[in-house]
């Protein structure tokens, strides 16, 4: 299992311009990958429904999680994009 | 099939015509967009359901079948940190479909230089999902979508 811890830094959090883009982002996974808060229990990622009610906001952190083909990559790219300011 | 009403009075024009691609591009999900009348208006729960998100400018109610509706009111309304915005319920409330959420003013927001459009998605769902929707002006509580 591959994963990514990522403060958020966005002033607006994770809703709903970066979250969709982070979902979309993450439906493109043939396999489960999941977002958590620290500590927290993980959700889909690929939900938009899941991301908006896990209501991440700025300054929390994240953990985002997947095992499969490329799965490195792809919470690269996950992580960038919960990441941008 | 959920039926999705309208939580504004308005035209509905269409998710193509919001000034914001993560939602003309339906990037959060099919549905449609309600150009809102320019008054005071209490917002109204397009569904069913339990309120599991409820910001100022947005909220989001999923029904008990696990289906969430996004009413966003207004575009980069997130920035005014609910100024102009009354809540009239309660994170994790239950609400019947037509009930009173959020109180405010599409005039202000329009005033400030901000769209006061309001999205409405159907969540997670695929765009053929939706349909029946709504064109032209509609009262808030009309039905403004379905999604089978």
């Amino acid at each position: 299992m591959a994963e990514r811890r990522v403060s958020v830094t966005s002033e607006v959090g994770l809703h709903a311009r970066p979250a969709a883009t982070f979902v979309q982002t993450a439906a493109k996974a043939s396999y489960d990958v999941t977002i958590a808060k620290a500590g927290g229990t993980p959700v889909s990622a690929k939900s938009i429904l899941s991301v908006l009610a896990l209501d991440v906001r700025q300054g929390e952190s994240i953990v985002i999680s997947a095992e499969g083909e490329g799965a490195d990559a792809l919470l690269d790219e996950l992580a960038q994009i919960a990441a941008a300011p | 099939m959920t039926t999705v009403l309208a939580p504004v009075a308005g035209a509905a024009i269409g998710l193509s015509a919001v000034p914001d691609p993560v939602f003309s591009q339906a990037m959060v999900g099919p549905g449609t967009a309600i150009d809102p009348r320019r008054e005071p208006v209490e917002a109204l729960a397009p569904i069913d359901g339990t309120i599991v998100k409820l910001h100022p400018h947005a909220y989001v109610v999923v029904g008990d079948d696990g289906r969430g509706v996004l009413v966003h009111l207004g575009i980069d309304t997130v920035q005014l940190k609910g100024e102009g915005f009354r809540l009239l319920a309660a994170e994790g409330d239950r609400v019947r479909a037509g009930q009173p959420v959020v109180a405010w003013d599409p005039a202000v927001v329009e005033a400030g230089g901000r769209s006061p459009v309001c999205p409405v998605v159907a969540l997670d769902a695929v765009r053929d999902a939706v349909g029946g929707i709504a064109e032209g002006s509609v009262n808030a509580g009309d039905t403004l979508f379905e999604w089978s």
